[in-house]
């Protein structure tokens, strides 16, 4: 299918030195080197530098009839960005420019392959005074592939999953065309995506199946001078669950609320297999965390806002210590637990999130993740739990509330050794009864969904929703070239 | 109730930018050893996970871009992720060694900025040895060195320098006014680079051992430390070098060693004893751990009367993260009346390699300016007149590259002869 003209040809679009075929570069687009998800192929991987080149590029691919997999780092724990049926990779990262920070609308402008890093250390110098919400992923992971597929941010309950913070969006659509969606359609600022019909939608949560973004608007926010990080902790996840409940709906400041079990904690610390606890709540050891981060404008306002977020903590009977405070009550080994991910202790996002799939010294990690009813979040931990506990695995959970405790995500990592291939069964066995199990609670939904989910979640969409999804797909994507195999909008 | 520390008095400060030192409580590693083959290190390639924050300046403020080859070739496999997973394809018999492969690989300064950016451990402390090990193997299987790096090392076992000169003429810089001792116990080891081209450094590192009134002695048999022929994977021919060096500096009586060569230190110091098993007992010194033990000491005294001067200092990729010398040539600096020492954004583990090392500028001459330039224009927004290093392979790759002259490069002995 591939040729040597169509590489000729690419070629000429984005010059030699950043297209290529040779199995050596390929290869490193051919999995996404983390999940226990099947291999894919990718034929070419290609660098373009600008949305016409992309438009170019989309051109040669529909007149080949050749797949397109958008592609940033390739990592999102659900493998959708690799190449399910051959083709041309579309590696943006040459694109990484930040085109434009506008302070008083409060959004940067971002080309298409910028990075955790690129973002967080340009706002740094350039505009200390306002943040991004940023993800718990990698500094090289991509901010706009995180947006579109709803990855969630340390300003998760101030500004919601990161489809929410998308003011706007320029992509080149499955078909060639170029389109900009949102305020930035029809004039010069990126502040919203409103009052026009909201398009955003054609391209958050398709995985890639409709086109190539390669600018968008993301709000930003102001970083206040005061700033308190709580970290309770409860001897079950059951039993902290509550409280996160009750501060979602308080106000106060809260900008991140996050449950977080032992088990996750305990992989943020790249510990090897054989000093972890696997399972904390067996030997006695408290089980959740829960991180409360509150900002303010004022000192004033940040003590009432702190002693109100202490007397709830109180009403629940738990300690609302700080995360310094409660890391130096943890033995020195495992001080660097959480505090790698609070300006308090001294730590920031993004990080370098390597316990997640290197827990057990394996390098593999996959998790079910979902937005799920924030009345299901604690079920949820514990329906997945078991399954861990069953298969010998400790369990890792994760749960956020968001945009002001309106839904919540919850989510189960599992590590494994992704050299063995014994493992990887094993791991997708563990992957699928979790996902089996959760089932069980209404509103579970899985996001980032490797291939085996999607069509469990598309036989589960009322028809009309569902022929709505194969409709617009062929009209922005006629010959079915973007990310073909891959999410809803997939075939 | 019980009082809360986390509501302070004075506005709470922003430490973001600063996590990195919060790290140094990494975990335990696996207990592993350097200088190994590839297939010791082979289970822990796949622990990467291609996440990419060996690209960046891990959670220091700007996380700028840390790795030449990556920067310059684009694609992953240029970075350290790419070829942790490159080596895990070979080793596992996925992929086959190709030239192309090889060309990967040798396209890298070594610099191991990247390792110092990974946090999983056994990646962060030993990424450079399996970086080192898959050159081996293209040696061992005929794809490498780099041809141009094959042509100067068989220079090396002819003339004994990689810069197609004749051994006859290596102390050729050598001033008549330079006094010498016989039977000296201390040797200046001067390396190539300022034997045939950075002459100024050798004549200044000599100067400076006379003014100190330091019995010395340059051997006639100095010969390439062997450097640039380890560095491009060829081992046993680096090691043959060695193991003539060190029994011409024993038969000589040699004791100490000063170098101010950044990688004669690195080779005399760490390479021979750790990977070749030559342990000659000789004391290796850089010059400026020299230096500053003279300043300290009170010996090497500094003129006051000169004129002030802004510079800023360039971590050589040998001394720094290599062998961990970060403050010495920086204290050496302060302690000189008049200089302003401005940092770089990317200094000690962070420093932008200048993109002369691992074989590069001989290989591959468009990435190795590409990293010099970049270097060099980093050095110029300091303000800075000059960039100041202490390496001979990186002042004349800045020399060779400095285009119009904003910015002069030094090394640190011309700078402290100019003081004394
Ligand atoms: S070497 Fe470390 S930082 Fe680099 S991609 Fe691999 S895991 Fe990530
Ligand atoms: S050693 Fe230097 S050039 Fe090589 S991959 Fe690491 S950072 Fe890049």
């Amino acid at each position: 299918m591939i040729s040597h003209e169509i590489v000729s040809e690419l070629e000429s679009v984005v010059g030699e030195k950043y297209v290529s075929d040779d199995p050596e570069i390929t290869y490193l687009y051919h999995y996404d080197f983390i999940t226990a998800e099947p291999e894919g192929k990718c034929d070419i991987a290609i660098m373009p530098n600008s949305a016409e080149e992309v438009q170019e590029i989309i051109k040669i691919a529909n007149k080949n009839r050749i797949p397109v997999v958008p592609w940033v780092s390739g990592i999102n724990f659900g493998s959708i960005a690799t190449p399910r049926r051959g083709g041309i990779v579309i590696d943006m990262r040459r694109m990484n420019r930040i085109l434009e920070v506008n302070e008083d609308d409060m959004y940067a402008v971002l080309e298409g392959g910028v990075t955790w890093a690129d973002l967080k250390g340009y706002l740094d110098k350039h505009h200390p005074n306002f943040k991004a919400g940023i993800t718990w992923s990698p500094p090289g992971t991509g901010v706009i592939p995180s947006c579109l597929c709803y990855g969630m941010f340390d300003l998760g309950m101030q500004g919601g999953t990161g489809a929410e913070f998308v003011n706007g969006i320029e992509a080149v659509l499955g078909s060639g065309e170029l389109v900009r969606v949102g305020s930035c359609s029809l004039s010069n600022y990126w502040y919203g995506r409103q009052p026009l019909p909201d398009l955003t939608g054609l391209f958050i949560g398709w995985e890639g199946t409709t086109g190539v973004v390669t600018k968008m608007g993301i709000k930003l926010w102001p970083k206040l001078p005061y700033r308190a990080d709580f970290l309770p902790i409860a001897q079950t996840v059951e039993e902290g669950v509550p409280l996160m409940l009750k501060l979602s709906k308080a106000g106060l400041g809260i900008i991140d609320l996050c449950i977080i079990n032992l088990g996750w904690a305990q992989s943020l610390m790249c510990l090897d297999q054989n000093n972890v606890a696997n399972d904390p709540v067996e030997l006695g050891l408290p089980d959740f965390l829960g991180l409360i981060s509150t900002q303010a404008y004022t000192e004033k306002q940040h003590e009432a806002q702190c002693e109100a977020i202490r007397d709830i903590c109180n009403e629940f009977n738990l300690d609302p210590l700080s995360v310094k405070e409660q890391m130096e009550s943890f033995p020195e080994n495992l001080q660097g637990l959480m505090g790698h991910l609070t300006p308090s202790t001294g730590g920031q996002t993004p990080m370098q999130f390597w316990g997640c799939w290197n827990f057990s010294r394996g390098g593999g990690g996959e998790w079910i993740g979902s937005y799920v009813s924030t009345r299901n979040v604690a079920k949820y931990y514990n329906l997945s739990r078991e399954v861990c506990i069953k298969y010998n695995r400790p369990p890792q959970f994760y749960g956020r509330l968001l945009f002001g405790g309106h839904y919540c995500v919850a989510r189960t990592n599992i590590n494994f050794n992704k050299n063995d291939p014994e493992e990887i069964k094993t791991a997708r066995k563990v992957l699928h009864e979790i996902h089996e199990a959760v089932q069980e609670l209404d509103g579970v939904v899985m996001y980032k969904p490797p291939i085996w989910a999607v069509q469990y979640y598309k036989d589960k969409t009322i028809p009309g929703t569902t022929k709505l999804i194969e409709d617009i797909k062929k009209v922005v994507d006629p010959n079915n070239i973007m990310n073909p195999g891959q999410g809803i909008g997939g075939d | 109730m019980e009082e809360i520390n986390t509501v302070e008095k004075e506005p709470i400060e922003y430490l973001e930018g600063k996590g990195i030192t919060k790290l140094t409580k990494v975990a335990t590693q696996q207990k592993l050893d350097r200088n190994k083959n590839l297939d010791y290190y082979k289970d822990i390639f796949y622990q990467c996970g291609k996440c990419g924050t060996c690209r960046t300046a891990y959670h220091e403020e700007g996380w700028a871009r840390i790795c030449p080859s990556g920067e310059f070739g684009k694609f992953e496999a240029y970075y350290l992720g790419g070829k942790n997973l490159l080596a895990w394809a070979v080793s596992s018999e996925t992929l086959k060694w190709t030239e192309k492969l090889a060309n990967i690989f040798y396209q890298c300064s070594l610099c191991l900025a990247c390792t110092q950016q990974c946090q999983i451990p056994e990646i962060h402390n030993f990424a450079g040895e399996w970086l080192m090990a898959m050159r081996e193997d293209a040696v061992k299987l005929g794809f490498g060195p780099m041809p141009e790096q094959a042509r100067y090392s068989e220079h090396v076992l002819k003339e004994n320098n990689p810069y197609m000169e004749k051994h006859a003429d290596r102390l050729n810089w050598l001033p008549s006014h330079i006094k010498q001792t016989p039977d000296a116990k201390l040797a200046y080891f001067v390396g190539c680079t300022s034997s045939y081209r950075e002459q100024g450094i050798a004549i200044a590192t000599a100067e400076i051992l006379n003014s100190l009134q330091v019995d010395f002695k340059i051997l006639e048999e100095e010969k390439c430390c062997s450097s640039p022929v380890y560095m491009t994977g060829q081992t046993e021919k680096a090691k043959e070098i060695a193991e003539n060096n060190v029994k011409a500096y024993k038969d000589a009586g040699i004791e100490q060693i000063i170098t101010s060569c950044a990688g004669c230190y690195r080779t005399w110091k760490d390479t021979y004893p750790n990977k070749f098993g030559l342990d000659h007992g000789i004391e290796i010194t850089h010059l400026p751990e020299f230096l500053l033990k003279k300043l300290s000491s009170g010996e090497l005294k500094i003129n006051n009367n000169k004129t002030p001067m802004k510079i800023t200092y360039h971590d050589p990729c040998h001394i720094g993260r290599h062998m961990g010398i970060y403050e010495q040539p920086r204290d050496v600096l302060r302690r000189i009346p008049g200089i302003e020492l401005i940092e770089m954004d990317r200094n000690r583990q962070n420093a932008w390699c200048c993109g002369s090392g691992g074989g590069v500028r001989s290989a591959f001459n468009e990435l190795s300016s590409f990293a010099a330039n970049e270097r060099i224009q980093e050095a110029k927004e300091t303000t800075a007149e000059a960039i100041v290093s202490c390496c001979p392979f990186c002042l004349n790759q800045f020399k060779n590259n400095i285009k119009n002259n904003k910015i002069q490069a030094l090394d640190l002995s011309e700078l402290v002869k100019r003081v004394i």
